[in-house]
């Protein structure tokens, strides 16, 4: 298989996961987002919480990587300067999610 | 074609505005805003970990004016992105390509961005 339907399978099946990871991760911060200390951190602490987050936040990033990939290589001319702009963009979508999902799971009431 | 010669996209202000482009190009600009709120939420996440001495300045800013237009424009983010998104899904199915039915689902995404909005806050309010 070509790289480029592997990676456009990966954009569609990422997307498809994401979107009921999306519409539960809204909701849920509309619940919450004006609450206090303990009933944020009692929200993160509960397992399926933690499950869903971690996995929301995996396809989201997995998913904005792909696609912002692509505005590069729409818009960027320089290749030195697109290279690096990828570079840095896998660097973010791998170290944030994975310093979120390492503190939740080191999160409890 | 050597991949240095792809060519690019033009200029969005090449383009002649219509329901299909303005749509196209709201995903990626509603697309990037979500990763960078999303970015944001992972930082605060993380700071729970440092404990409740300083979260009084967070949950006064959630809870200001300021603090619920910024989750209602989230939510309008993240429902245009779902709405547009299942649209996308359904032309790679094949569904969805006839040009007036294209223009119908696109009036739809817009409108019912809104709509799910509304239903989005409302229900983590819990009130419905």
């Amino acid at each position: 298989m070509n790289s480029a339907t592997k990676k456009w399978l990966c954009l569609k099946y990422s997307s498809a996961i994401l979107i009921p990871l999306m519409i539960w991760f809204i909701i849920n911060l509309s619940s919450i987002y004006d609450s206090n200390y303990d009933e944020v951190v009692k929200f993160f602490s509960k397992s399926l919480s933690k499950l869903l987050f971690s996995l929301f936040l995996i396809f989201a990033y997995l998913f904005s990587s792909l696609t912002i990939n692509e505005i590069f290589e729409d818009y960027i001319h320089n290749e030195k300067i697109k290279n690096v702009a990828n570079k840095v963009l896998y660097i973010f979508a791998i170290v944030i999610p994975l310093i979120t999902i390492m503190s939740i799971l080191n999160l409890n009431i | 074609m050597k991949k240095e010669n792809n060519p690019l996209a033009p200029h969005l202000q090449i383009y002649k505005w219509q329901i299909s482009s303005l749509l196209s190009i709201t995903h990626r600009i509603v697309g990037v805003i979500n990763i960078i709120a999303i970015s944001i939420i992972c930082f605060w996440v993380t700071s729970l970990l440092f404990g409740n001495v300083n979260y009084e300045i967070t949950q006064l800013l959630l809870q200001s004016i300021l603090g619920k237009f910024l989750i209602l424009a989230l939510c309008w983010t993240f429902s245009f992105h779902v709405l547009n998104e299942i649209r996308h899904l359904a032309w790679d199915l094949g569904y969805g390509f006839d040009l007036k039915i294209s223009k119908i689902t696109g009036i739809f995404v817009i409108l019912g961005s809104f709509a799910l909005t509304i239903l989005f806050f409302f229900l983590g309010k819990g009130l419905f």
